[in-house]
């Protein structure tokens, strides 16, 4: 396998999609060189932007022909490393794939090419008083493509669970270039599911290039609260405790005092209090009667746990505020720190008060600047390490710090993604969390969709 | 590396902080209208930071034609700003990497010609004179209707003109006038206060600055007055120090920065003599660039003091009145769309302003225009340097205005007028472009209180 890029083989393929869409010139590569983990930087052999599935089957077709691998890439949000592409392998790029195709409102689903913002789609679905679900922070930007390869969740994931509970069927182009139709119309097929082998794929089985999901109605009414809390743990505490007395709610998010000062300084302060150790948002939604309840017996469960202040949204302005916020925590480190390290990994929600004391100490001990922003109703966390990759001490510190947390979360009982994906960052960690026959099991299902090893080498598997 | 290398290094290094506020999160990228259309990441503002980065850290030099097509085909809208959650300063570090791939690169001769025109007031008239006589004989419409598209800038340039050329306010919603009846006109000291601000105790200004401009003075005299009129009606004694000239934004954009420079520090010395603490500004490029002098001068020792307080005093027309409240005038009935200037609504930051002034107006009917937060691809001079990306994103703006089936629309920029305006006239619609407050001004005029 990789045969270096020939220009025959670039040629080809601005004969396939039109020479605007084939970037070569080493500059402009320079952009496709990382995603949303600044951490890996490569620069691919070039970068191809195909319009629809005949023209991704013939550009795969083709980079097989040559033996190039391929790897897919959305909009380059991923925290995992998994759309970098080696400068032997072409980056196959799905902005051009835009389309909404339909949204059938009776049916309550929509087929779209992956290309599509996830926002966009729930944008388009509104008029019909439905939405989709799946909500990664990133939303704003990121692809139902991207969404479909990394399994990707959100905070309201809490309650209606990640992407693969709502893709009900794909359109999926293999290396050779062949074009296979999984499952459709809103249920599974006969046999296997292998729409959901597909799902979280991270790019190694092939390209979806066209997305059949699912959309659920615009829940009647939310309610929104804001728990303010002294010590972290007893954040986590009123989650266990809100989960125990048997609720429900939507999102459960956490967000630390490192984090609550860099969303604060931004454009997206929501009003957050700058001076408390964590911050728990509560939200419930469905139907207007009963939430008042519901949201009473959350509260209770933050006093119980010795919440300082628990605060309502009073307004739909305020409770956006608020996420927005939470949404945007990710992108305002950039005002604390030039590099920042995502982890992702999950836990029993049980153990959150004890892991999270760990991830601290683990952070002093290498003297470096933690923030947590996670999903704390699924046990997902996301401690982000702060610092700067030209100083070549700290990166090394670093990655010992990530290894240790991803050692402390995994002897917890938990493991090592929770909705980033593995990709090219946390390869080396899936040994910690899988025996040896998984790992060939993973092999063997690889090799059904992807014999030939040419989609997305080098990640996932160790 | 070569000397533009080591310039770019210079000029953005002193901004490489900036620089690395971005974490490369791609929020950005469904912001950007040019990323939106090429589907390039190079043309996303995350990757034009990349590029910059690139620059500065030697890797790449900024003579190479990539760095110079993607930096040239930013708008400069801004537009990644308000969306962009590490708050990085693009539109600062956009002029500085102009600044550099201009040293590496020099202009097209008619582009260092315009700016030229524009660092001289007297050139500046004497150009101003010509465009209107080419604007009032005809001739400019005349030659954006005969020559071909591949003349695209001279073509552009003379639609641009010919666009400049004003509405006929008087004939808005003169159909629908008679059937309603007459709203009360407010008495003159009735000013309603529209948006709860924690300013209205403060002290309406007696005397307020107005920037003339140059574009403004020389093709849009008739909302120079317009807006004259309409401060004056509400309390406002404008003055217009005759030392004052261009602002500076095309140079700034452009990456002269120099340029910009030396004509801040004329405006700056020419409001200070006024002796006024408020200088409203009608034209949203102008405001944007004159509330960025503070960082413009900051390296300056003479200035950088004086820039800062200059910053502070500058409000859009639409800020100043909104905030201390304005008069109401009679009806006008028409059906209107509203466009927010890239660089009032991304760069200033100020949004609902202009359409609570419209909204003052009794009986005008504003209808929402559909992306009127993405800019109309007129950014300066791009509709004219860029013609192709211009015109498609201008062709965007046009579908959705007429989408709206407004009699007008209405765009707080001279720029954004002449270029909808170009585009309403190549696509033969009948739609008049108008600045927001001669809105007000015609609402004032019907209402006779002048």
């Amino acid at each position: 396998m990789s045969a270096a890029l020939s220009s025959e083989v670039t040629a080809d393929l601005r004969t396939i999609v039109g020479d605007q869409w084939v970037i070569t010139d080493p500059v402009r590569l320079l952009a496709y060189e990382s995603d949303g983990l600044t951490a890996y930087r490569r620069p691919p052999g070039a970068v191809v932007l195909p319009a629809d599935t005949d023209e991704v089957s013939q550009v795969m077709a083709r980079l097989a022909h040559a033996e190039v691998p391929v790897v897919p890439r959305g909009a380059g949000t991923g925290l995992s490393g998994g759309a970098l592409a080696g400068s032997d392998a072409v980056i196959l790029a799905t902005p051009r794939m835009n389309r909404i195709v339909h949204v059938d409102p009776e049916n309550r689903l929509a087929l779209l090419q992956p290309g599509v913002i996830n926002a966009d789609l729930t944008e388009a679905a509104r008029p019909h008083g439905l939405y989709y679900a799946p909500d990664p922070s990133s939303q704003s930007a990121c692809t139902i493509g991207g969404n479909v390869a990394e399994n990707a969740g959100g905070p309201h994931c809490l309650k209606y669970g990640v992407t693969s509970r709502y893709v009900t069927g794909l359109t999926v182009v293999l290396y050779d270039g062949e074009v296979l139709r999984l499952g459709g119309l809103g249920r599974d097929s006969a046999g296997y599911d292998l729409t959901g082998v597909f799902i979280g794929s991270e790019g190694c089985f092939g390209i979806a290039t066209e997305i059949e999901v699912r959309l659920l109605p615009i829940p009647q009414a939310t309610r929104t609260l804001l728990a303010m809390f002294d010590r972290l743990e007893d954040a986590g505490e009123a989650v266990s405790a809100i989960v125990a007395r048997g609720l429900l709610p939507a999102a459960l998010e956490i967000i630390d005092r490192e984090t609550i000062q860099a969303v604060e300084a931004s454009i997206f302060a929501a009003g957050y209090p700058v001076d408390v150790e964590a911050a728990l948002v509560i939200e419930f939604d469905g139907i207007e009667a009963g939430l008042d309840f519901e949201a009473e017996e959350a509260e209770g469960c933050c006093w119980e746990k010795g919440a300082r202040e628990v605060r309502r949204a009073r307004s739909e302005r305020e409770r956006l505020g608020l996420w927005k916020g939470r949404k945007n925590a990710f992108g305002a480190f950039g005002r604390v720190a030039p590099d920042l390290l995502v982890q992702d990994a999950t836990v029993p929600r049980t153990r959150l008060p004890e892991v999270l004391r760990a991830i601290s100490e683990i952070g002093h001990r290498y003297g470096l600047r933690l923030a947590n922003v996670f999903h704390a109703g699924d046990g997902n966390l996301h401690p982000n390490i702060l610092f700067d990759r030209t100083d070549e001490d700290e990166l090394a510190r670093v990655e010992q710090a990530s290894r240790e947390i991803m050692a402390v979360c995994v002897a917890a009982g938990g493991t090592i993604t929770g909705e980033h994906g593995v990709g090219l960052d946390k390869r080396g960690y899936m040994r910690l969390v899988h025996s040896r026959d998984v790992l060939e099991v993973m092999r063997a299902t690889k090799k059904a969709f992807d014999p030939w090893g040419g989609m997305n080498p080098g990640k996932v598997l160790p | 590396m070569n000397s533009p290398g080591v310039a770019l290094a210079d000029a953005l290094s002193g901004q490489r902080d900036l620089l690395l506020t971005c974490v490369h999160c791609g929020l950005c990228l469904p912001a950007c209208p040019t990323y939106v259309r090429l589907h390039d990441e190079n043309d996303s503002p995350r990757g034009r930071l990349y590029l910059m980065r690139a620059v500065v850290e030697g890797r790449i030099d900024p003579a190479a034609e990539a760095f110079q097509t993607h930096i040239d085909r930013c708008l400069g809208c801004r537009a990644c700003e308000p969306v962009c959650p590490a708050g990085v300063e693009y539109g600062t570090l956009l002029e500085h990497a102009r600044a550099v791939a201009v040293t590496a690169r020099p202009r097209p001769w008619f582009i260092r010609t315009l700016l030229g025109v524009f660092q001289r007031p007297g050139r500046t008239r004497t150009v101003m004179r010509l465009s209107r006589w080419l604007r009032a004989s005809g001739l400019a419409g005349l030659g954006a209707w005969v020559f071909p598209r591949r003349w695209h800038t001279l073509r552009m340039g003379l639609a641009m003109l010919s666009a400049s050329g004003g509405g006929k306010l008087r004939r808005l919603g003169r159909r629908r006038r008679a059937a309603l009846p007459e709203a009360p006109v407010g008495p003159p000291d009735a000013y309603s206060a529209l948006l709860d601000t924690d300013e209205e105790d403060e002290l309406r200004p007696a005397r307020v600055g107005l920037l003339s401009g140059c574009v403004q003075a020389g093709l849009f005299e008739r909302v120079n007055d317009a807006t004259g009129r309409v401060l004056k009606a509400n309390g406002f004694a404008a003055v217009t120090p005759s030392a004052q000239g261009c602002c500076g934004a095309l140079h700034g954009h452009a990456g002269d920065l120099e340029g910009a420079r030396a004509l801040a520090r004329v405006n700056i010395a020419a409001f200070e003599g006024a002796d006024v603490e408020t200088v409203v500004v009608n034209a949203a490029g102008c405001g944007a660039a004159m509330k960025g002098y503070a960082q413009l001068l900051a390296d300056d020792a003479e200035f950088a003091t004086r820039a800062a307080a200059m910053t502070e005093k500058i409000v859009d027309i639409s800020e100043i009145l909104v905030r201390y409240g304005m008069r109401q005038g009679a009806s006008v009935p028409a059906r209107v769309t509203y466009d927010a200037p890239c660089h009032l609504l991304h760069a200033q930051g100020v949004a609902e302003a202009p359409l609570e002034m419209l909204r003052s107006i009794p009986q005008l009917e504003l209808v929402e225009l559909n992306g009127s937060a993405e800019c109309c691809g007129g950014a300066g001079l791009y509709g004219i340097t860029q013609g192709e990306l211009g015109g498609a994103i201008g062709s965007d703006k046009v579908d959705a205005i007429l989408e709206t089936k407004a009699e007008a629309v209405a765009t707080g920029n001279p720029g954004c007028m002449m270029h909808i305006g170009a585009w309403l006239r190549f696509r033969g619609a009948r739609i008049e472009t108008i600045h927001p407050v001669e809105l007000v001004d015609e609402s004032y005029r019907r209402g006779g209180l002048y």
